[in-house]
């Protein structure tokens, strides 16, 4: 069980809004499509679906081609980012819709739909109408949605976008467990690169349609292929520095400490975290960002330094990476 | 005056100057022909049902003209419904080039004046043997009606998320289950509404009713009423006539109270993004 696609394409009009996509998905996997607005991360996604077709390229779904297949037969579950539940239907009949369509039996219909509703502890709300819900309730019904497809394969389009930040943290371990649990693919799109850490096995990171980068959270933020790959993975975000001509370094800002004798510079903001705290710094090499130790009283005066080994050297011309030995 | 009392004396010169005349009727049918000639004068036999009587006693009965009305309007609007329904979805869906071009059109139908189709049309009754017949007579109606249904169910579905659609087709409804369980559940208030204003046009329409029927047992309301004067040039049954309407106007009141919430939600869907 696994989603491939390659050479993926899709132009409106004159402009190309993902180009030449290649990405593999292994079952259970949950790969992140990350990026900012307009990245074509969603467009992916409804590709994938079947909302929209390619202008080029082959979609694989368990070795078949799913190209040309409308999506009323692509068995795949999928979560909208306003969850679109039916606002005429309770719940309950919200979820039973798709199962009655597909001639599932009343006894049966009823019996997965209880097993559903309790996994996902919405026994209770089984008579009420969408609009009755909170937004965490709400996207637990498109959850249970998408679980009652039996789908081959689980689309995620920002699933928690519309959650309040507590929610989220609350929310992340309980999605896990019930889809990356499965044997499908799981394709996740979020523009929040935290989330895409926490949730995925791997991040592809788009921008302007493109994949800039394809890794697990690690290798992206260890090894960032592009300035921008550096810079949108991590925060606070990387510093980028002009040293020497024709170079940028980035340095994240954890791996700046303090020295003696090392880059002067000043204090213009402070941020206490609690847990620690954010220094933003002026030198001679510009604006710098910095993470310390939150119980440390902090002249205004300091000097910078960060070991080479933690170095990102980018060559200024392509932004790419310059690869150390 | 305080802004209140302000606004209630507006609103209350708005309700009399609209139902004053619709209580001039209901007076002048239940008076004496007497009495309405000297409205001031004291009249022994000032209040009668006669002009009721009038009506009812009428060859063929009155209510056969409620019961043809109402056939042809019923007709009317689940034919436009039908049409406009479907027709609306494709032009929400069309390109959106084709589908601006398209309300443009459908906008200057909906304005033309028909009044100038109705010879054309006796013609098209004439040659394709339409007259006479009141299924058929709701063939024009929901002619002249579809335009306005289409603008106004388009813009109840263009108005509900796309994702639901979609959300939908990955559930695996195909277009009439998405008709059936989704769209037209969804924008029921509007044909509602669509369907009370097809309603009245049909209940009030008069050109092409009388042009397309002749037999007496066929007439529809208007064309009835307006007959009730007989032969007779020089008077003008006006009891009668306030007595017909009357009559007439208790369904549309009855649908109205029925319908009432369905219609302003209806017609003000869209209004509000909620």
């Amino acid at each position: 069980m696994s989603l491939n696609l390659e050479n993926l394409a899709r132009r409106i009009g004159q402009k190309w809004i993902i180009q030449n996509l290649n990405l593999n998905v292994d079952p259970g996997e949950c790969l992140a499509l990350l990026g900012p607005s307009g990245c074509g991360k969603s467009s992916t996604l409804r590709l994938i679906a079947g909302l929209d077709k390619p202008t080029r390229g082959s979609i694989y779904l368990l070795g078949k081609d799913i190209t040309n297949i409308s999506p009323l037969k692509r068995r795949v579950g999928m979560v909208f980012q306003s969850y679109a539940l039916y606002p005429h239907l309770d719940v309950y009949n919200n979820l039973a819709l798709g199962l009655k369509i597909r001639g599932i039996s009343i006894k049966d219909q009823k019996h997965r739909l209880d097993n559903v509703l309790g996994l996902l502890k919405l026994d209770l709300l089984s008579n009420y109408m969408p609009s009755q819900l909170s937004g965490g309730q709400r996207q637990r019904v498109a959850l249970a949605r998408a679980l009652l497809r039996d789908p081959d394969l689980y689309l995620l389009d920002e699933p928690m976008s519309n959650l309040d930040a507590q929610l989220r943290e609350d929310l992340r371990p309980e999605l896990r467990n019930l889809i990356l649990g499965n044997k499908q693919p799981v394709v996740y799109v979020t523009h929040d690169q935290q989330e895409a850490m926490a949730m995925a096995n791997r991040i592809a990171l788009l921008k302007e349609g493109r994949l800039e980068q394809i890794g697990t959270p690690k290798e992206l933020y260890l090894r960032p292929r592009t300035t921008f790959v550096a810079g949108f993975i991590g925060r606070p975000q990387i510093n980028f520095i002009k040293r020497e001509p024709g170079i940028i370094v980035g340095i994240r800002p954890e791996d700046v400490k303090f020295s003696i004798d090392g880059l002067p510079s000043k204090i213009i903001h402070k941020e206490w975290h609690g847990s620690n705290q954010l220094l933003l710094l002026d030198s001679k090499f510009g604006k710098i960002r910095m993470i310390t130790k939150a119980n440390m009283d902090i002249p205004s005066d300091i000097n910078l330094t960060w070991s080479k080994s933690k170095e990102h050297l980018f060559r200024e011309d392509s932004k790419e990476a310059i690869i150390k030995d | 005056m305080t802004e209140l009392n302000r606004r209630n004396t507006t609103i209350l010169l708005l309700i009399l100057w609209s139902i004053t005349p619709l209580i001039w009727q209901l007076y002048t049918s239940f008076c004496s022909p007497e009495a309405l000639i000297s409205p001031f004068e004291n009249i022994a036999k000032r209040w009668t049902l006669d002009n009721y009587r009038q009506v009812f006693q009428a060859d063929p009965p009155f209510w056969r003209y409620l019961v043809n009305s109402s056939l042809v309007g019923i007709y009317t609007t689940f034919i436009t419904l039908l049409i406009s329904i479907p027709a609306a979805y494709s032009l929400v869906k069309l390109p959106r080039r084709i589908a601006n071009v398209s309300k443009l059109v459908l906008t200057s139908v909906a304005l033309f004046p028909y009044v100038l189709l109705f010879l054309a049309l006796l013609e098209f009754a004439r040659s394709l043997n339409l007259g006479n017949n009141l299924l058929a007579l709701s063939i024009p109606y929901s002619g002249l009606s579809l335009p306005l249904a289409i603008l106004l169910i388009s813009s109840a579905i263009k108005d509900l998320p796309a994702d639901l659609e979609e959300a939908a087709k990955i559930d695996g409804l195909n277009l009439w289950q998405r008709f059936r369980w989704i769209l037209v559940p969804l924008i029921a208030p509007a044909c509602a509404s669509t369907a009370i204003i097809v309603f009245l046009f049909s209940w009030n329409e008069y050109p092409i009713a009388l042009t397309w029927i002749s037999k007496d047992e066929l007439l529809t309301l208007p064309v009835a009423i307006a007959r009730l004067a007989g032969s007779s040039v020089y008077s003008v049954p006006y009891g009668a006539y306030a007595a017909a309407t009357v009559i007439g106007s208790i369904p549309l009141i009855i649908i109205m109270i029925i319908f009432q919430k369905q219609i302003v939600s209806g017609l003000t869907q869209g209004a509000v993004k909620g």
